[in-house]
């Protein structure tokens, strides 16, 4: 082995590794049935050696999934007793706890066998927009949730467990379209599968065991070098995060150990588990952990076993953030994309150049509409956005973008065009980025409209939040605006099912980003440009950013500036 | 002289160098012509060029037919941003649709990661209140006094060009319609561009966000092509003045002007054209086209003659080749990958000490450090050099001599000493890693398309191409590579066989089942009408064909699958016979279908065709046996071999016809180098081209 792995011929396979894991990405694009997987990538391949370690997974993997299943993944395989993986086998589950934190992320896994033997595993976990259940994020428990799958066998040496498929197809709204993409899981791990041994062939290698070794440990080196670049220390930060109306905020604790080469992040202190959907999962929470830290130290490398290896995160049992079965799981997004942003703050003395303010698009936004057409028949659509980004020491923040999550829009037309909704409008709110050296990135405005002629109400799910709390600047920046939502002008409840009259007005506006640094201090020209353009208005200049701009020409007034940020 | 017309010219301008060929269409007879591109005018490259052919065949300028063109010029502008300043007219509520894009983050861990800034900046969008839903009704009439009023506030602030783009345009186009009638009233010389014109598709930030590069770029693709239109008059040139558009047709100058979203990536088209022809000529299933020159490496597959051609594309990415990081342009291209792989490559070692190509380059200045103009960066160039491919005398046909010692100082240098490799096992990595990257990515793409990498035949187009597609056809498990002649400026031979074509689309849904045909029949018709009216510059209407296709998809689903249309009424057409059709090519494409799930129609697709031209190519005289054009020997490096052995060097311009020879070699040409590894068969057919069979794929070496 050690021969074949000098430098050079290591790239190549490892090239070869992450285009086996995007060909199976492209199978899926091919063969899945649902949308929100062909159109917005909601799913994540890829394989492991035999012991479980990953080795790739696709370029576009989502990072919640891919941050879980990498730790998922190898806890299922140490789990399966020996002799139990058989060539043609096909496993499914989707185990909260064992993979990504809800019932709808579905994973179907294959052992890879080469030459009779065992070489590794292939999976992908799939987003599955319906798994039965009661469809709210205030579940009592996971079993309104829907449908739990336990790691059984789909495919038991070649042979299609019939039952396994009646009984889920027995559970859910939409058989046919849930089967469809399972069989697209099948399909996506078969070709990974089957490159996987086409490379071993090719190199004429025995196993996986040498080259996941060589890069498994290369990339672990390569983050504990950028771990070590950071002084030694502990960092701490507090997340608020508000929950449903009448409930506390619930507190998020983050210490962050740098000891050498190692990051320990410990959420001793955090709120317990709570008896609605915005429970998080120990791997889920490990995967925005993850995020904030791979982000911020080492975004390049690929990603694979050896990144993850030197990051720990201590989560108390019991607590939102490590929650015990049987907790309701649904809204797990609402908490879990914090986890991201308390960890940058935590690290903002330490890293004042690697993080990012808070940001408006966390948690995501998710919006269930459903209801019955003018002539009875039923319609149902789900919708996901976004809000400003924080800022950074160099940039101000990007428009409206769900972070640390991601996902992608459904345009104006679309949805109207598939519903009897209308988009009345959609667009930046002026200030609302949080103020800063760095300006925060806009959060944005959409008003629904009911129409008149709608034979009885709309119903509407909300997963957000940024109600009550605000997306927080850094280093002296100030907050983004807050998230809105308002029926015909009247503050609505965003945690509840809402109702919706046929004629009303529906306002949600998405929270700004944070600003990053003082904002005295930020270039008066790019004041008096954001003014011109609109993100800002003339009274934000001179309240937030004490510039004072000529009403005629818009340009800065040097001398009014001066004295207004004199005064402070 | 010639005295009777019978004369074509592709001339295609690239970032370097601008490719001339000249065709006699009776005898097939083929000149080149190759000078550097002149970024300031690119017109007076084209004047130079086809001055220096009128030197070699006197008169030659009057008895063109045709100038078919292809220009980055458009593009370029959208990169440098050089275009108009334009204003955008927009619905109330919409202004920020352009801003807000689709919302994605194309790199999830790179929390740096920029987006490209908008065309039209923020002051410069504004907003008429009207409002159309999605059937087309009016919510809202637009008033065409305070319409006027908005058109003036706009044309104030000293807008060269104006997009209009109102919501639900595509399902009812009158009140974009009425801002163009007062736009003419008050601006008549003001560049206008209308959605349901540009693109009557929904989706409207990919609507607005086309219309509206449309209108950046308009302004100055109109000038650029009427100055070159009477630069060419003023050599005589009395022809037709075509341009090639991103969809692998070409069109008039006059349509190009007023539709140049759609001649972006006119440039790199042009090999994708030339190797479909060759796949029909030669019968060939699936062609892998691999067009690799300076700075990247284009291809394409292409299945049964046809590529593919792809509804949308981006351009000016802020990271390059990273989807997602451009601007999302809604027109048809034909679907080409395009990666950072040259020869102009960089290697370097990566922080995870390995070795690295691309996608960074060094470009044509400083180049590679062969080049000998200051460059240090070991490049693929370098590296191919030191393994003996190329000919340090004999670089553009001796015109550019190549530094070794350079080339072997930045490989040791910068590689070999840091890797902790010998120098050899470096420069043989550059040039294996770079065919690595390629082929990971022809995969995906192949595998994309449903093609089977093991079957296709890689034709080799570009100056480094035919040096690349070897080790390419090889990690493919290609079984044949096909190398046409004049293969380094070959790819403006495509400009002769694009068929004349011109694609229309419009939007409107309908459930299959209760679907109103007759309406749908005049949709398109009115298509039909305005391609006619796209292609009369070039031919008279009844030469004009039609083929027509709809695009359907299961109800709820989020993609559509385009499916074909006999000829014939669609109004007469049955429902049953349309959804069986569907569910053929649903099938075909993803495995299974579902006939139970209803179908709804999404857009309805027409392209206008005039009959192809034949290209005649020319007729290679017998060989005299291979050994007649052999050069010489050269060590050169054999990875089956696992070190140097010599190469017989082959003088291209000397093999015949029925010639045929055996790797390892190299067959050498003034614009390009083709190497042959060992046991593969060499043959020349009668039009000179390179069959190259690779010897059954057993495993691939590794020492």
């Amino acid at each position: 082995m050690s021969k074949a792995l000098d430098p050079v011929t290591l790239e190549i396979l490892w090239q070869r590794l992450i285009s086996v894991v995007d060909e199976a990405d492209a199978a899926v694009a091919r063969t899945a049935f649902s949308s929100l997987l062909r159109d917005a990538h909601d799913y994540t391949c890829m394989f492991t050696d035999r012991r479980g370690r990953e080795l790739a997974q696709g370029t576009f993997a989502t990072p919640g999934q891919s941050g879980a299943m990498a730790l998922g993944i190898k806890a299922l395989v140490a789990r399966l007793p020996d002799g139990y993986c058989e060539p043609g086998d096909v496993y499914i589950t989707n185990d909260p706890w064992a993979l990504a934190g809800h019932l709808n992320d579905v994973c179907v896994m294959s052992p890879i066998f080469h030459r009779g033997a065992l070489a590794g595993f292939t999976a992908c976990v799939f987003h599955h927009a319906d798994i039965g259940g009661r469809v709210s994020s205030d579940n009592h428990d996971v079993f309104e949730d829907g449908l739990f799958i336990p790691l059984v066998k789909l495919h038991a040496a070649g042979v299609e467990n019939e039952a396994v498929l009646e009984l889920i197809k027995g559970n859910v709204r939409t058989p046919e379209e849930v089967v469809g993409d399972i069989r697209s899981q099948i399909a996506a791990n078969h070709v990974c599968a089957a490159q996987v041994c086409q490379m071993l062939d090719d190199y004429q290698l025995d196993g996986l065991d040498g080259l996941a070794d060589e890069i498994i440990g290369r990339t672990e080196r390569s983050m504990r070098r950028a771990i070590a670049a950071v002084p030694d220390g502990q960092y701490e930060a507090e997340g608020r995060i508000e929950q449903p109306a009448g409930r506390e905020d619930l507190l998020i604790r983050a210490r962050v150990t740098v000891a050498g080469e190692e990051v320990l992040v410990d959420l001793d202190g955090s709120s317990p588990q709570v008896g609605w959907g915005g429970n998080v999962v120990y791997n889920f929470t490990y995967a925005y952990v993850f995020m904030a830290i791979k982000s911020m130290l080492d975004p390049e490398i690929p990603n694979n076993d050896g990144c993850a290896a030197p990051i720990r995160v201590e989560a108390p049992e019991g607590s939102v953030v490590n929650c015990r079965f049987p907790a309701a799981v649904a809204a797990r997004m609402q908490i879990g994309h914090f986890m991201t942003e308390i960890v940058y703050r935590a690290m903002a003395d330490a890293l004042p150049d690697r993080v990012l303010a808070g940001s408006g698009g966390t948690p995501a936004t998710m919006n269930v509409f459903y209801g019955q057409r003018a002539d009875g028949t039923p319609w149902h659509t789900v919708l996901i956005r976004g809000g400003g980004m924080g800022a950074d020491a160099a940039h101000d923040g990007e428009h409206c973008y769900i972070f640390p999550a991601n996902g992608a829009n459904t345009p104006a037309e679309i949805l109207e065009s598939d519903t009897p909704l209308l988009v009345e409008r959609r667009e930046l709110l002026p200030d609302s980025g949080g103020p800063g050296r760095q300006r925060g990135g806009l959060g944005r405005r959409v008003v629904f409209r009911i129409p008149d002629d709608l034979p009885g109400p709309v119903r509407l799910g909300i997963q957000s939040g940024r109600f009550r709390l605000p997306p927080e600047g850094l280093r002296g920046g100030g907050d983004g605006a807050m998230a809105r939502f308002e029926i015909d002008g009247e503050a609505g409840d965003p945690y509840g099912l809402t109702e919706l009259p046929p004629g009303a007005r529906v306002v949600m506006d998405a929270a700004g980003g944070g600003g990053y640094g003082d904002p005295r201090q930020r270039d008066p020209e790019a004041v008096a440009r954001d003014t011109r353009e609109g993100f800002i208005t003339a009274a934000g200049a001179r309240e937030d950013y004490g510039v004072a701009l000529d009403p005629e020409t818009g340009a800065v007034d040097l001398e009014r500036t001066q004295k207004l940020r004199e005064e402070g | 002289m010639p005295d009777q017309r019978g004369f074509r010219l592709g001339c295609d301008i690239g970032g370097t160098f601008t490719d001339f060929v000249l065709i006699e269409d009776s005898t097939g007879t083929l000149r080149t012509q190759k000078c550097l591109t002149t970024p300031a005018d690119p017109a007076d490259a084209v004047e130079q060029g086809l001055r220096a052919l009128d030197a070699e065949v006197p008169g030659v300028a009057a008895a063109l037919d045709e100038v078919i063109h292809g220009t980055t010029l458009v593009i370029n502008a959208i990169i440098e941003r050089k275009g108009a300043k334009t204003g955008l007219i927009t619905t109330a509520g919409f202004r920020d649709v352009l801003e807000l894009g689709r919302e994605i983050r194309y790199a999830p861990y790179d929390i740096f990661a920029r987006f490209p800034e908008p065309l039209v900046p923020r002051r410069l969008r504004v907003e008429v209140d009207e409002r159309v839903d999605a059937a087309g009704q009016v919510l809202r009439p637009l008033d065409r006094e305070r319409a006027r009023e908005v058109v003036r506030g706009l044309l104030a602030q000293g807008v060269e060009s104006v997009a209009v783009c109102l919501i639900n345009a595509h399902e009812n186009p009158d009140h974009e319609r009425l801002l163009e009638q007062v736009l003419g009233e008050e601006a008549p010389e003001l560049s206008v561009s209308i959605s349901s014109k540009v693109l009557p598709q929904i989706r409207e930030y990919e609507r607005t966000s086309t219309t509206v590069t449309n209108a950046y770029v308009r302004p100055l693709t109109g000038r650029y092509l009427s100055r070159l239109d009477a630069r060419l008059r003023t050599l005589g040139f009395n022809g037709k003045l075509f341009i090639m558009l991103s969809s692998g047709g070409v069109t008039s100058a006059q349509t190009a002007a007023e539709a140049p979203v759609r001649v972006i990536e006119s440039g790199p088209t042009a090999a994708v054209i030339a190797g479909q022809y060759y796949g029909r000529q030669f019968g060939i299933s699936e062609m892998f086209c691999f067009d690799m020159g300076g700075t990247t490496a284009k291809s394409c597959l292409i299945q049964g003659g046809e590529a593919g051609v792809v509804p949308t594309f981006e351009v000016g990415r802020v990271q390059r080749f990273m989807k997602g990081s451009g601007l999302t342009i809604q027109v048809p291209v034909v679907d080409l990958m395009e990666i950072g792989a040259g020869g102009g490559s960089i290697a370097r070692v990566s922080t995870m000490g390995t070795l690295q190509v691309g996608p960074r380059s060094a470009g044509a200045e400083p180049g590679p450090a062969c080049y000998g103009r200051g460059g240090v960066d070991p490049c693929v160039t370098d590296a191919d050099l030191l393994l003996g491919y190329l000919d340090p005398g004999y670089f553009l046909g001796g015109e550019m001599p190549l530094d070794k010692e350079a080339a072997r100082r930045a490989v040791a240098q910068e590689v070999a000493e840091p890797l902790g490799v010998d120098p050899l096992k470096a420069t043989w990595g550059i040039h294996d890693l770079i065919n690595e990257t390629m082929a990971a990515a022809a995969k995906t793409h192949i595998a994309e398309k449903g093609g089977n990498p093991r079957l296709v035949t890689v034709a080799a187009f570009g100056g480094a191409g035919p040096v690349h597609a070897y080790g390419l056809a090889r990690k493919l498990g290609a079984p044949r590579l096909l190398v046409p002649p004049i293969a380094g400026v070959g790819s403006a031979l495509g400009f002769f066989t694009a068929p004349r074509a011109y694609d229309l689309v419009r939007s409107h849904k309908a459930p299959l089942l209760g679907a109103d045909f007759a309406h749908i029949e005049g949709l398109f018709r009115d298509m039909e009408q305005e391609g006619v009216r796209a292609l009369q510059a070039e031919a008279m209407a009844d030469q004009v064909s039609f083929s027509r296709s709809v695009d359907a998809r299961f109800v709820g689903q989020g993609a559509e699958t385009s499916v074909p249309l006999p000829d014939g009424e669609f109004a007469a057409m049955a429902p049953e016979e349309l959804r069986a059709a569907f569910d053929r090519i649903y099938e075909k494409l993803y495995g299974r279908t579902y006939p139970d799930s209803p179908l709804e129609l999404v857009s309805f697709r027409v392209r206008a065709a005039l009959p192809d031209r034949p290209l005649r190519l020319p007729t290679l005289a017998p060989g005299r046996g291979a050994t007649s054009a052999l050069k010489g020997q050269r060590p050169a490096y054999c990875p089956e071999a696992g070190g140097f052995t010599d190469h017989e060097v082959y003088d291209r311009y000397a093999l015949g016809a029925g010639d045929a020879f055996q790797g390892p070699c190299i067959v050498e040409e003034r614009e390009s180098t083709v190497v042959v590894g060992a046991g593969a068969a060499v043959s020349v057919d009668d039009h000179g081209f390179l069959w190259i069979d690779l010897p059954a794929r057993q495993e691939v070496d590794h020492e």
